[in-house]
C-alpha cells in the first residue's frame, strides 16, 4: 500500500524534476524564467494524442512530440525573446506569460476543452511483480525514461565541450561571450533542450492524468514550486525537491486528500522562509 | 502662476461635475461601466506601487484583492446592521492582516523569486478558499449578502447611489496613492527600485521600507476588492482570486506604462475597451490578450506613456528645430 | 582614541583566505590611504568593515564601540559612511533626487507620508547648496544614468558624504578618470571632507601621495607596514611587494 503510493508519488516527482529542470536549465542560462514553459508541455501532450490518432503507434508520438515542441521553443526564443530585451526582465517574464496565453488558446480552439485519454501501449500496462510486491509498469517506465534523460544530460553537461560551455555561461554568460563563442546559438540550443524535456514530460504524463486544458496549470504550478523551492538554476535542489513534492503530493492526497496542494506550498514556504534564495538558490540575479 | 492655478480649479471642478452628471446622461450599463474602470484602476495603481515604484512583480496580487472582497462580505453577511463604510474598512483591514502575515518573508526576497512565492501563495489561498466552501461557500462564493446604502435601504437597487460611494473611496485612493509618490516615503521607495544596496547604505532599512510598502499596496488592493465585491453583490474564488486577477493588473500595468503614475489607469481604460469589443466578436479573450501581452512587451516596452511621452518629445524637439 | 580600529580581522570566501588578521588603526581626524597590488585584499577590507560582509573573524571598532557585523544601514546612521568603486547611484533619479535622498538620510526622514518633499525648503536648501558644492547645480534636473563620467563619480562620492558621516570610506573614487578628472576630485574630496575622517582605496600614487596624511599597505591580505607617506615611499619591504608584483 504504502510502497506504491511512494511509487506514485516517485514517478509524479520524476515529471515533475523533467518539467522542472527544463525550466532550470533555461533559467540558469539565460536569467528568463519562461513561463510559457508548462504550456509548451501540455502541448506535447496534444501532439502527443495526435500522433497517437494517426499512427497508432505510442512509442512514434514519444519520439515527435517533444521535438515538434522543441521546435516551437526554439522558434519562440529567435522570433520573440531575442527582439524582447529593452522590455527588461519584467517585460521577459510577461512575454512568455503572453505567449502561455496564446499556447493555451490555441489549444482549446484546435483540440476543444474535454480531457483526452491516451493509451498506453500493451507492454506498459498492467503490474510487474519484484520481490513478491506489485508494481505498475507504466510508472517504472515513467521513472526509468527520467532518469535515463538525467544521465543523458549529466553526460551532455560534463562530458561534451557544448556542455562545457553552457556550464561556464551559467556561472559567467558575459565571460563566454567575451571568447567569441556564438553565444546565441548556444542560447538557441540551451532553450531547445529545455523545452523538448518539458515535451517529453508532458508526453509521458498524459496516459495518466488525460490531456486536458487545465493541464499546465495544475502540473505546470507544480513545477514552478519545485524551481522555486529547489533554487533557480540548481538542478540537484530541483531533482531533490521534485521526488519531496512528488511524496508530499501522493501521500497528501491519501491521508489529507483535499489539501495536497496546500502541502507542498507550506513546504515552499517554509524553506524560503530560512532560504529566500531556495534550497540550492545561488544569489539572485 | 496664478493662472495656471485658476485654470487647474476651473478643471476640477469641471471634470467633478461631469463625474456627477455622468450616470444620468449614459444610463445604467455605462455608469456600471464606470464603476467597474475606477475598481480596477485602484487596483491596477495598487500593482504598480510594487512594480512600477518599488521594482517588486508579484504573480499573486489578487490575494489582497480577494481577500477585501471577503473581508466586506463576511462581515456585511455575519454583522447584522453593518453600514457599508465600516464594512469596506473590514475588507481592506482583512487584506492587510494577509499582507502583514505575508511581509517578513516576502521582503527578503525581490525579482524572480518574488513573483513566483506570490503566485504560489495565490494559488494557495485560491484552493484554500474553494476547500473551506462552510465560510467562503466553496465555488459559489458569498452572495446576496445584505447591502446597507447610506441613505438608501440597498445599494443594490440604486446603481447611481453605489456609483457615488464608489467613485468618491475610490477617487480618495488615486489621491492618497499619488501622494505617497510625492512623499519623502515615495523618494526612498523608488530608490530602492532603482538602487537598494545603496538605499541600505545610506541608512535606510530596505526590507522594512519594503513592507510599508507592501501593506500600503494590500490596503488599496483591499478596498478595491471589496468595492468590486459590493458591486456585484458577490465574492467568488475564480471572480477574486483566480490567477486571472492577478494577471488583469499587471496586463493592465504593462499596456499603460509601468514608469508612470497614470499608466496603469489607461491601461485598464484601453483594456476595458479591448474587452468589450473582444466579448462582442469572439469568445477568446485569452488569446487576444496573450497577443496583445506579446506586442505590447516587443514594440511598446515603456507602455502608452512611454510612448506618448517619447512623442511628445519628438514633437517638442521638431518644433524648437523649426523655430531655430 | 583611533576612531576606526581593526582587531585581528579576517575574511575568507569558502575556502579562499582573503584577510589574514589586519589590525587598522585610523586616527581622528586624518586621511588615510589603504594601498596594495590587485587582490591584495582592500575592497574585501572595506567590505567587511562596512557591513557587506560580516567578517569571518576578528572586530571591528569604531570610537570604541564594536560595530563588527552591523549591517550597513546602522553602520549609516551611527556615521559611518562609503563610495563604491563601480558608480551605485539611482540611475532613474536625477541628480537633485539622488543627493536629496541622502540628506532625508542624514536627518532621519524615512517614514514620512505626510508631507510633499518638494515643499520640504530645508531639505530642497540643502540638497542645492550641496549640488553647488560638487558643481552639478547646472545638472540637478538630469537624470543620474545621463551625467558623463567626472560628473556621476562626483555624484557617487558627494552622496557617500552628504550623510554627513564622521567616517567615510572611498572605494577608488578616482578609477577611470582623466587626469584632469582626477585633479578635480581632490579637491573635491578636499573641499568636502573637511573635519571628517576619510579612509580611502587608490591606485593612482600621485592622489595617495598628494591627499592622505598615513598609508597602510596591503599585501596578500595582510598589512605590510603602515605610516607617513614618506616613511612608505622609502620603506624597503613597499618596495620589494610592488616590485615583486611587476616582474610578474
Amino acid at each position: 500500500m504504502y510502497i506504491s503510493q511512494a511509487m506514485h508519488g516517485i514517478a509524479y516527482g520524476m515529471i515533475l524534476f523533467l518539467i522542472a529542470s527544463g525550466l532550470n536549465i533555461i533559467f540558469g542560462m539565460m536569467g528568463i524564467l519562461n513561463m510559457a514553459h508548462a504550456a509548451f508541455f501540455m502541448l506535447a501532450g496534444y501532439f502527443c494524442y495526435t500522433v497517437v490518432g494517426i499512427t497508432g503507434n505510442f512509442w512514434l508520438g514519444l519520439l515527435i512530440a517533444p521535438v515538434l515542441t522543441a521546435c516551437l521553443g526554439v522558434l519562440m526564443e529567435r522570433i520573440l525573446i531575442r527582439r524582447s530585451h529593452a522590455a527588461g526582465h519584467f517585460g521577459e517574464l510577461i512575454l512568455t506569460m503572453g505567449v502561455a496565453s496564446v499556447i493555451v488558446a490555441l489549444i482549446k480552439k484546435i483540440w476543444g476543452t474535454e480531457s483526452l485519454p491516451l493509451r498506453v501501449p500493451d507492454i506498459l500496462q498492467g503490474m510487474v511483480s519484484i520481490a513478491g510486491m506489485n508494481y505498475p509498469i507504466y510508472r517504472l517506465f515513467v521513472i526509468g525514461l527520467a532518469l535515463g534523460v538525467l544521465a543523458l544530460m549529466m553526460l551532455l553537461l560534463y562530458r561534451t565541450r557544448l556542455g562545457k560551455i553552457v556550464r561556464a555561461a551559467v556561472s559567467d554568460r558575459d565571460m563566454v561571450n567575451a571568447l567569441g563563442i556564438n553565444i546565441n546559438l548556444v542560447f538557441m540550443f540551451v532553450f531547445g533542450v529545455g523545452t523538448w524535456m518539458a515535451g517529453l514530460a508532458g508526453v509521458v504524463i498524459a496516459p495518466l492524468l488525460t490531456v486536458f486544458p487545465g493541464l499546465a496549470d495544475q502540473v505546470g504550478m507544480d513545477a514552478f514550486i519545485v524551481v522555486v523551492t529547489g533554487g533557480l538554476g540548481s538542478l540537484a535542489g530541483a531533482f531533490i525537491v521534485a521526488i519531496i513534492f512528488g511524496l508530499l503530493n501522493s501521500f497528501g492526497v491519501q491521508f489529507v486528500s483535499q489539501f495536497a496542494p496546500v502541502l507542498m506550498v507550506a513546504f515552499m514556504a517554509l524553506v524560503l522562509a530560512f532560504r529566500p534564495n531556495g534550497l540550492f538558490g545561488a544569489k539572485d540575479r | 502662476m496664478k493662472n495656471n492655478l485658476s485654470v487647474k480649479i476651473i478643471l476640477w471642478i469641471a471634470g467633478l461635475i461631469l463625474l456627477t452628471g455622468l450616470p444620468h446622461v449614459i444610463g445604467i450599463y455605462y455608469t456600471n461601466m464606470v464603476v467597474a474602470f475606477a475598481i480596477f484602476s485602484v487596483f491596477a495603481l495598487s500593482l504598480n506601487m510594487l512594480l512600477g515604484f518599488t521594482g517588486l512583480l508579484s504573480f499573486g496580487h489578487a490575494m489582497f484583492f480577494g481577500m477585501g472582497g471577503y473581508g466586506t462580505a463576511l462581515a456585511l453577511t455575519h454583522i447584522p446592521g453593518l453600514a457599508v463604510i465600516p464594512a469596506v474598512g473590514i475588507g481592506a483591514a482583512t487584506a492587510v492582516l494577509l499582507a502583514l502575515i505575508l511581509s517578513p518573508l516576502v521582503v527578503r526576497v525581490s525579482g524572480t523569486a518574488f513573483a513566483m512565492l506570490h503566485l504560489a501563495f495565490g494559488q494557495l489561498l485560491f484552493v484554500v478558499a474553494l476547500k473551506l466552501y462552510k465560510i467562503t461557500g466553496g465555488e459559489d462564493g458569498i452572495g446576496n449578502f445584505p447591502m446597507p446604502g447610506l441613505f438608501t435601504e440597498s445599494l443594490s437597487t440604486s446603481p447611481v447611489h453605489f456609483y457615488y460611494l464608489a467613485m468618491i473611496i475610490l477617487g480618495l485612493c488615486v489621491w492618497l496613492m499619488w501622494f505617497v509618490t510625492k512623499t519623502p516615503f515615495g523618494q526612498i521607495q523608488v530608490g530602492i527600485r532603482d538602487n537598494a544596496r545603496r538605499i541600505d547604505y545610506l541608512g535606510y532599512q530596505v526590507p522594512q521600507t519594503k513592507a510599508v510598502v507592501y501593506v500600503l499596496s494590500a490596503f488599496f488592493a483591499g478596498i478595491a476588492g471589496s468595492l468590486y465585491g459590493l458591486s456585484h453583490n458577490l465574492v467568488s474564488a475564480e471572480g477574486s482570486l483566480g490567477l486571472w486577477m492577478s494577471f488583469y493588473p499587471i496586463i493592465a500595468t504593462m499596456i499603460g506604462g509601468v514608469g508612470s503614475f497614470f499608466g496603469p489607469i489607461l491601461g485598464v481604460a484601453v483594456f476595458q475597451g479591448i474587452d468589450e469589443l473582444i466579448l462582442r466578436y469572439t469568445e477568446s479573450t485569452e488569446l487576444v490578450m496573450g497577443v496583445i501581452l506579446i506586442l505590447v512587451v516587443m514594440f511598446l516596452p515603456a507602455g502608452l506613456m512611454g510612448f506618448i511621452s517619447s512623442l511628445m518629445l519628438r514633437l517638442k524637439s521638431r518644433s524648437c528645430k523649426n523655430q531655430s | 582614541m583611533n576612531i576606526l580600529e581593526t582587531r585581528n580581522l579576517q575574511h575568507s570566501f569558502g575556502p579562499l583566505k582573503v584577510l589574514f588578521g589586519v589590525d587598522l588603526q585610523i586616527a581622528q581626524g586624518e586621511r588615510h590611504a589603504v594601498i596594495g597590488p590587485n587582490g591584495a585584499g582592500k575592497t574585501t577590507l572595506f567590505n567587511t568593515i562596512t557591513g557587506t560582509y560580516r567578517p569571518t573573524a576578528g572586530e571591528v571598532f569604531f570610537n570604541g564601540k564594536n560595530i563588527t557585523g552591523f549591517p550597513p544601514y546602522r553602520l549609516a546612521r551611527i556615521g559611518v559612511g562609503r563610495s563604491f568603486q563601480i558608480t551605485s547611484t539611482f540611475a532613474n533619479l536625477t541628480a537633485f533626487q539622488n543627493i536629496r535622498l541622502a540628506i532625508l538620510a542624514k536627518d532621519g526622514i524615512r517614514f514620512n507620508l505626510f508631507r510633499k518633499v518638494d515643499q520640504m525648503k530645508k531639505i530642497s536648501q540643502e540638497t542645492d547648496e550641496m549640488l553647488q558644492r560638487i558643481n552639478l547645480y547646472e545638472d540637478r534636473h538630469t537624470k543620474a544614468s545621463a551625467l558623463s563620467y567626472g560628473k556621476s563619480r562626483a555624484l557617487e562620492i558627494s552622496m557617500a558624504l552628504a550623510t554627513d558621516p564622521e567616517l567615510v570610506l572611498l572605494d577608488e573614487f578616482a578609477a577611470g578618470m582623466s587626469k584632469e578628472e582626477t585633479q578635480d576630485a581632490v579637491a573635491l574630496i578636499r573641499r568636502l571632507t573637511e573635519g571628517k575622517t576619510v579612509v580611502l582605496i587608490e591606485h593612482d600614487m600621485d592622489v595617495v601621495f598628494s591627499l592622505a596624511d598615513r598609508i597602510t599597505v596591503l599585501h596578500y591580505g595582510k598589512i605590510l607596514a603602515t605610516g607617513k607617506p614618506e616613511d612608505i615611499r622609502n620603506n624597503q619591504d613597499v618596495k620589494d611587494a610592488y616590485l615583486g608584483d611587476l616582474e610578474v
